[in-house]
């Protein structure tokens, strides 16, 4: 059953509290790791238009076409892929899922995602030469930002972000489009994990260090602890009314950890790390709620 | 379809009602979730299902409500244009007894009925006149069991093609079912349906009875008439048979000439036991077994015992008068005794107790001549009543004659109070001397004289007076043959008979059908499925 829904208003994400934790916080001595790009060449293989040669791997499936070496194959017998090494220096992406369904919980998982896609980037900017702000659908949908000084651009293009669904592979397949990738930062409620899965892999498959963000929300851990609610998907409008009872509430908490554990083993499965984040106080933002963002991005 | 009452229709304003009445309740609170996956899982680990309003339940629902409510408006198809009354004019005269293969042409038009009642429509409003003998009039269920129509008799006393015509509409058919005997044409509206009786037919006209009771003799007159079927000559022979009651039957050859009266005269004596007397006209191939047999039902004979009883002076009249009535009826002279039984009692002056408290005479048959009644009434001399007069029209005295009746005396105040047949003329005053005294099934006579103060065994007319007295005694109906009702002429005459072809039945109106029930059969189906959807 659909129904009218009016989607909620998210609150000022960076308020003045939140620019200066942002600046203290970037103050600190924390790294951001970006992939090896800073001190290395990349070695890594990635798809890109133009490039070095560096060498072959063998085809596999979902590879481009148009990277195929037909001469190896016509020596081999088998297909080969060629694999290229981009000129550019890397840096670090931070793809950001602004589905309507990241506007759920209390306060809305969005507000953390933009805070932590903040922080990321902030890192970024500070630490390494830039960061690409991946958001299909909006009007700048690969925004590379250069430098500490375009911080506040950074802050005001994200708050810009409109609201609207983008499959997780076309947001991955525009994320790799970018100039540098570097290592992704891919921010997300991950929900449902099947629509995650394929695109994490692709990721993996093109040579992408991807690390995974969940920014918590209280509704995460437990259900509502009972009466009559009516259940609403933000982004499929699909409805549920429900009367919850101890046994749903029970039931519900039992179904999420298990979402939890398919998260990261669909991570796990692609070898990149999965961090969920609780940002603590929306209203009075704390810098130690901040410091595990940067302690995860130095490991 | 039309509706007959479509003000029901109003009802289905409460669809919108049951509508809003069918849905859910809804949360007041809304949740926004990422796990709507989650959130059914839960649900269906649980086995449990939101409470949700199904469009289908409200769609049978809705079915339900619009047949009942279309029931109610009396939903029909009107009925087709036709007439929806049968009017059957159906011939039960004399001549429609006429047999073909030992079926009547009466039984013949009635099975003809049944088969065409039972394919009639229910609808269909029948009327079954019977027309001949006597008219019947038979409606509806009636009508349609063909309930009491009798047998066919009598003469057919309506002109079936005028009755037709008057009958005949738009809304009403009629339909004749008849032999054309009678009639001078048969009708030319409706249905008509012509039963074939012609043929040979012998027939009793008349049977004149005189009767000697309670003398067995009894003497017949009987009419005889034939009507020879067209090609068979214009005589043809038949027998008159007695048979039955009578103690010797007799059978008579007739030579009988198409049209014409014989009479034959018949002598028999009768059985003494009484029975039927079955007088019949047998002719080869007579059609019309009806009207050339006639029963008579005989009443048993009297076996009468006269007791007489006199004044030792008086003997004399009184014995010789019993013996003469005995003479004349075929009884005996019994003598009284305390445990005898007599059927009629003589009696010539003295005293018999009769007469009750009450004043009246006990039922006996007694004939009493001088004769006190009780001895609470003191009697007065009454010497030569004269002028005497009789009655004419009495059944004791008609016909006799009684002028030369000479009283020397008699008494006034013995008579109990009956019909006078005898008395004193004086103006315009009656003093009975005679009187008949009716009990129903008995009768006495009593008279104001003796037999010995008078001169009336001597006159002619004693012996008559007697016999009448006798039979009177036993009441009216004991002497009553019951007069055979016969035939009339116009039906028995087979060979001429109106004609016209047969035709058929028009074909009726439809009748409007009603859809009532289907809608009802439609809801409660409707709410069946209901029942299985969630």
């Amino acid at each position: 059953m659909r129904g009218k829904l009016t989607l909620p208003t998210i609150p000022e994400p960076f308020p003045k509290e939140f620019r200066s934790l942002l600046t203290a916080l970037l103050a600190t001595r924390g790294n951001i790791h970006s992939g090896r790009v800073e001190q290395l060449r990349a070695r890594r293989s990635v798809l890109s238009q133009s490039g070095t040669f560096v060498g072959h791997r063998r085809y596999e499936r979902g590879d481009d076409l148009r990277h195929l070496d037909w001469s190896a194959y016509a020596r081999t017998g088998e297909l080969f892929t060629k694999q290229l090494q981009e000129d550019d220096r890397r840096a670090v992406t931070v793809v950001i899922d602004r589905s309507p369904s990241m506007l759920a919980g209390t306060p809305p998982r969005r507000l953390a995602a933009l805070r932590l896609a903040a922080v990321l980037a902030g890192l970024a900017l500070a630490r390494v030469d830039g960061v690409s702000i991946v958001a299909p659908g909006a009007s700048n949908a690969n925004a590379r930002f250069t430098g500490t000084a375009q911080l506040p651009q950074l802050l005001d293009h994200l708050k810009q972000l409109p609201t609207v669904f983008v499959p997780p592979l076309t947001a991955v397949a525009l994320a790799m489009q970018a100039e540098s990738v570097g290592r992704v930062h891919w921010i997300s409620d991950f929900a449902p994990v099947q629509d995650f899965s394929r695109p994490l892999l692709s990721l993996r498959r093109r040579g992408a260090n991807v690390a995974g963000w969940i920014p918590t929300v209280p509704e995460d851990e437990a259900a509502p602890a009972g009466g009559y609610l009516r259940i609403v998907d933000p982004e499929t409008r699909a409805e549920l009314s429900v009367p919850v009872d101890r046994a749903l509430h029970d039931e519900l908490r039992r179904q999420l950890v298990l979402l939890e554990r398919q998260q990261r083993r669909m991570f796990a499965e692609a070898g990149s790390p999965l961090w969920r984040w609780d940002q603590g106080s929306a209203e009075h933002p704390r810098l130690a709620d901040y410091l595990p963002i940067v302690a995860a991005c130095t490991r | 379809m039309t509706l007959a009452s479509p003000q029901f229709l109003w009802a289905l304003l409460l669809l919108p009602l049951m509508w809003w009445l069918s849905q859910p309740p809804k949360p007041r609170r809304q949740v926004l979730t990422a796990h709507m996956q989650q959130w059914q899982l839960a649900m269906r680990a649980l086995r449990r299902r939101p409470p949700r309003g199904s469009w289908l339940r409200f769609v049978l629902l809705a079915l339900a409500t619009i047949g009942a409510t279309l029931a109610a408006a009396q939903p029909f198809v009107a009925s087709q244009p036709g007439p929806k009354r049968l009017v059957v004019l159906l011939d039960a005269s004399a001549s429609m007894a006429a047999e073909s293969v030992g079926v009547s042409a009466f039984e013949q038009a009635k099975q003809a009925l049944k088969m065409q009642f039972a394919r009639l429509p229910k609808h269909i409003e029948v009327t079954v006149l019977r027309c001949g003998g006597e008219l019947r009039r038979r409606h509806g269920t009636a009508a349609r069991a063909l309930q009491d129509l009798g047998e066919p008799g009598g003469a057919l006393q309506v002109d079936l093609s005028e009755l037709a015509q008057q009958t005949a509409n738009d809304d009403c058919v009629v339909w004749t079912l008849t032999d054309g005997q009678g009639s001078e044409q048969l009708p030319s509206m409706g249905a008509l349906t012509r039963l074939d009786t012609r043929g040979s037919n012998a027939a009793i006209d008349a049977i004149r009875i005189l009767d000697a009771w309670p003398l067995p003799a009894l003497r017949l007159e009987v009419d005889m008439v034939a009507y020879p079927a067209a090609g068979l000559g214009d005589r043809v022979s038949a027998e008159l048979q007695v048979l039955g009651a009578t103690t010797d039957e007799q059978r008579y050859s007739c030579s009988l000439r198409s049209g014409m009266m014989l009479t034959r005269t018949v002598l028999i004596q009768r059985d003494k036991r009484g029975g039927q007397l079955v007088v019949q006209l047998v002719m080869a191939d007579d059609r019309l077994p009806a009207d050339h047999r006639f029963v008579l039902t005989l009443p048993p004979l009297p076996a009468p015992r006269i007791a007489a009883l006199a004044e030792a002076d008086a003997a004399t009249f009184a014995n010789a008068a019993a013996s003469a009535l005995a003479e004349e009826v075929g009884g005996e002279v019994v003598a009284i005794t305390s445990d005898a039984s007599v059927g009629m009692l003589l009696v010539d002056g003295g005293l018999v107790p009769l007469m009750g408290g009450d004043g009246l005479v006990a039922k006996r048959r007694a004939l009493t001549f001088g004769t006190r009644l009780t001895d609470s009434v003191e009697p007065e001399l009454w010497r030569s009543p004269s002028p005497l007069d009789w009655s004419r029209s009495s059944p004791l005295t008609v016909g006799l004659d009684l002028s030369e009746l000479r009283i020397d005396r008699a008494w006034r105040g013995i008579l109990p109070a009956g019909e006078p047949f005898l008395w004193r003329q004086d103006g315009d005053l009656r003093e009975p001397l005679g009187v008949l005294v009716d009990g129903g099934d008995t009768a006495s006579m009593h008279l104001a004289f003796r037999l010995q103060d008078s001169n009336l065994p001597l006159l002619p007319a004693f012996p008559q007076l007697l016999r009448r007295a006798f039979v009177r005694s036993y009441g009216e109906a004991a002497t009553s043959i019951a007069s055979p009702i016969v035939s009339p002429a116009s039906e028995r005459d087979l060979s001429v008979a109106a004609a016209r072809d047969d035709r058929p039945l028009p074909d009726f109106a439809a009748a409007e059908q009603g859809l009532a029930q289907w809608f009802v059969l439609a809801g409660l189906l409707a709410l069946a499925l209901r029942a299985f959807v969630r």
